[in-house]
Parts: structure tokens; C-alpha cells; sequence
């Protein structure tokens, strides 16, 4: 692991990124908040939905904008996150949060692709009625989502404070 | 008052966000006390990345890790990346790594010479 950090220190996108300018890392940062905050701000509103508020509201219309949103979120924070370690890559190794985030992240994004492969999203997702064990099966992947990305917040603020 | 399951998860979550937050970003692992080194520059400052650096060798050999302020913070201290040279002697303040075995502080003063460079100004 210490060899692929030292190896992305070294790369030629760490050296193009540090010839940018002193105000890149906070930029790039930048880039970090705002993905996280579309990423989580739709994720929050979906996986509430899907545990059981605003159950007047159908699924299928926060599905719509919210995966979308999260998708995009995702894609700015982990574009500019692996970015922002490529500055001092080799100084994450042994820090815990580093390497508790990353195993949470594939768990978040395996956690969306089932989801998406079960018929009670389908359902959701086309507007067609749900059975309760349907509602049920959502708010446990739902909540589950919750978890995974509350922690992936949580690991990737701590990693400073190591 | 009823409490729904959602209304408890989004409770946990703001919890969690809002935990620790007293401390200064990076100085927790800056604790053994004050330090002054003096010593001369084998790598001159790079203002990349979170915070500026620089590396100075002491009288001993042993060679420093010196973390400034962030980068647009150091360089409005006058410490930019092209002024202070490689085998200049510079002496350098700040709070030393905690672990004794590191020799690396953070710093909020350099001088050179008869510039001075508050990198955090005293209060």
C-alpha cells in the first residue's frame, strides 16, 4: 500500500496538479464539499424516503432527480478527493480513516448496484404499486445506505485529525 | 412525542457530523511542546498540497520536516516559494510532531537572515 501511495506521490497528475498554483489544493477541496454535498443531499432525502417518510410522496419522483444527483455528486467528490491525495499521498499510510473510508465506499456503491437489481426498486422506480414486503426490503437498503455514507463522511473528515 | 425511525437516524447522522470540531485542523498531533531548530534548507518551501513545507538540517543531521500554513497563508507571509534557497541557514518555531522518533514540527515562525516570516502570527 505505502508503495502505491509513494507511486501516486510521484505520478505525473501530482506534479501537474502541483505546478497549478498554491490555490489548488483548496480548490480542489472545494470541489471535494460541493460533490460530497450533492452526493449526500440526494442520498439523504432518497434513503429517508425509502425507510418510510413522506410516504404520500411515490418514490418514483425522488428517485428521478435524487440518483442522478448522487451519481454527479460522486463522480466531482471522487474525482477531486483522489486529486487532493496525490499531493502528499505517502503521509495517509497508517492513518486508520484513510483506509477504513475506502472499504466503506465499495460497500456504498455495492449497496446501489443490488438495489437496483431488485424488483421492489424496479417497482418503485417505474411508479407501480408496492407490496409491503416491497417497502420493507427498500427501508433496509435504504438505512444501510444511510450508514455507509454517514461513515464514509465521517472517516474522510477524521483523516485530518489523525 | 413520537419518534420515527427516520427522525432518529437523521439525528445520529447530524450527531456524527458535528462531533469533534474544537480542534485546530492537523496541530493534535503536535503536542510534544515548543521547539526551535535551526539548521540549514535541503529542500526549499513548496507552498502544494494542505499546508506549505520545507526541510532543514540541524547541527546533528538530522533533517526536519517543517509544516507551514496552508499555502496562500504562507505565501501572504512573505514566504513564497523562490526566496529562501537550498543550504541557507534558517531557524524555524514552532511545536515539535509528538512522536519523539519524528523530526518534524509545525511551524508558525522562520527566520533568515533579518527577515522574519509569521507564517501564523502571535497573538
Amino acid at each position: 500500500m505505502l508503495e502505491f501511495l509513494s507511486w501516486l506521490e510521484g505520478s505525473a497528475l501530482a506534479g501537474f496538479l502541483r505546478g497549478l498554483g498554491i490555490w489548488t489544493y483548496g480548490l480542489l477541496n472545494l470541489g471535494h464539499i460541493l460533490g460530497i454535498a450533492s452526493l449526500f443531499g440526494a442520498v439523504l432525502l432518497l434513503d429517508l424516503r425509502l425507510i418510510g417518510s413522506w410516504s404520500s410522496i411515490p418514490a418514483t419522483q425522488l428517485i428521478r432527480p435524487c440518483v442522478p444527483v448522487a451519481a454527479a455528486g460522486f463522480l466531482l467528490a471522487a474525482l477531486s478527493g483522489l486529486m487532493m491525495v496525490t499531493f502528499n499521498a505517502s503521509e495517509y499510510h497508517g492513518n486508520p480513516f484513510f483506509y477504513l473510508k475506502f472499504p466503506l465506499i465499495v460497500a456504498g456503491l455495492i449497496n446501489v448496484a443490488v438495489i437496483q437489481r431488485l424488483t421492489a426498486w424496479r417497482r418503485a422506480a417505474q411508479g407501480q404499486p408496492l407490496v409491503s414486503a416491497d417497502r420493507r426490503v427498500l427501508a433496509v437498503f435504504g438505512a444501510v445506505s444511510l450508514l455507509l455514507w454517514t461513515g464514509v463522511i465521517a472517516c474522510g473528515r477524521m483523516i485530518g485529525y489523525w | 412525542m413520537k419518534l420515527s425511525i427516520p427522525a432518529v437516524l437523521l439525528a445520529l447522522v447530524l450527531a456524527t457530523l458535528a462531533s469533534p470540531g474544537s480542534a485546530h485542523h492537523g496541530w493534535s498531533g503536535n503536542s510534544a511542546g515548543d521547539v526551535e531548530v535551526t539548521g540549514t534548507v535541503v529542500t526549499e518551501v513548496r507552498l502544494a498540497g494542505a499546508h506549505g513545507t520545507m526541510q532543514i538540517e540541524d547541527a546533528d543531521g538530522n533533517v526536519w520536516d517543517v509544516t507551514l500554513a496552508p499555502g496562500p497563508r504562507t505565501h501572504r507571509s512573505g514566504l513564497r516559494e523562490d526566496v529562501i534557497p537550498v543550504g541557507a541557514e534558517v531557524t524555524v518555531f514552532g511545536e515539535r510532531n509528538a512522536d519523539p522518533a519524528v523530526f518534524e514540527a509545525k511551524v508558525r515562525r522562520v527566520i533568515w537572515g533579518d527577515q522574519t516570516f509569521d507564517v501564523y502570527p502571535p497573538e
